[in-house]
């Protein structure tokens, strides 16, 4: 396979208008949290919380088209949400081979989305089978 | 480990992962006997397995396998 244990993978993410608005007409979740200002500062927030699953579309992209191999499907995916991110916010997103088991052709990473102050936006789990 | 430690360790992951309510194996159990055992579980199966008792297959030994009485003794020899 084209993967080492511990092999690092980093990218960059950006919560752009235009990923805030394609994720809101795709999942049709106008929850007023992600769409009234006026409700997220009620709530606390600074202004509209970005859609956490956003963050799972790039683990999508990050899967589907980072990786050395295209030759991969993703088995299962698990987020924790740990810090809201908000609109134009750039994630530092890392990823790192955390096991590998040959005999069922599959990965397994563990990642983190990292906001621009330090703080952890998200992080968890992800398998994926590397096709034959 | 002892045969009943592992069937016990099974039983927990199969349940876990295949999410259908509980599950009793025993060693003539087969992929036919157990829903939800399919080749997609399978894999999530031999994962969860694998990490849950820090050991390592390989493709050879899955595929020899009959029934869940091989896997474990194939688990007996790690």
């Amino acid at each position: 396979m084209d993967f080492q244990l511990n092999d690092c993978f980093k990218q960059q993410f950006v919560v752009t208008p235009k990923v805030y608005k394609h994720f809101q007409e795709c999942s049709n979740d106008r929850n007023p949290l992600h769409t009234d200002e006026d409700f997220a500062r009620a709530k606390g927030f600074p202004e509209k919380v970005m859609y956490g699953n956003i963050l799972n579309a790039f683990i999508s992209y990050f899967i589907g088209e980072c990786l050395p191999t295209k030759d991969v499907i993703i088995h299962s995916q698990e987020i924790a949400f740990k810090n809201p991110v908000y609109l134009n916010e750039t994630l530092d997103f890392e990823a790192h081979v955390s096991g590998i088991y040959d005999a069922v052709n599959a990965i397994e990473f563990k990642y983190k989305f990292i906001k621009p102050d330090g703080k952890i936006a998200a992080k968890g789990l992800i398998q994926i089978g590397v096709l034959k | 480990m002892k045969r009943a430690e592992i069937i016990s360790q099974l039983n927990a992951i199969f349940e876990d992962i295949i999410d259908e309510g509980p599950i009793s194996l025993s060693d003539a159990n087969t992929v036919n006997d157990v829903d939800g055992w399919d080749s997609l579980t399978n894999v999530q199966l031999i994962v969860a397995i694998e990490k849950s008792m820090n050991i390592r297959f390989t493709s050879e030994e899955i595929q020899a396998w009959k029934n869940v009485g091989e896997m474990i003794d194939c688990i007996l020899t790690k």
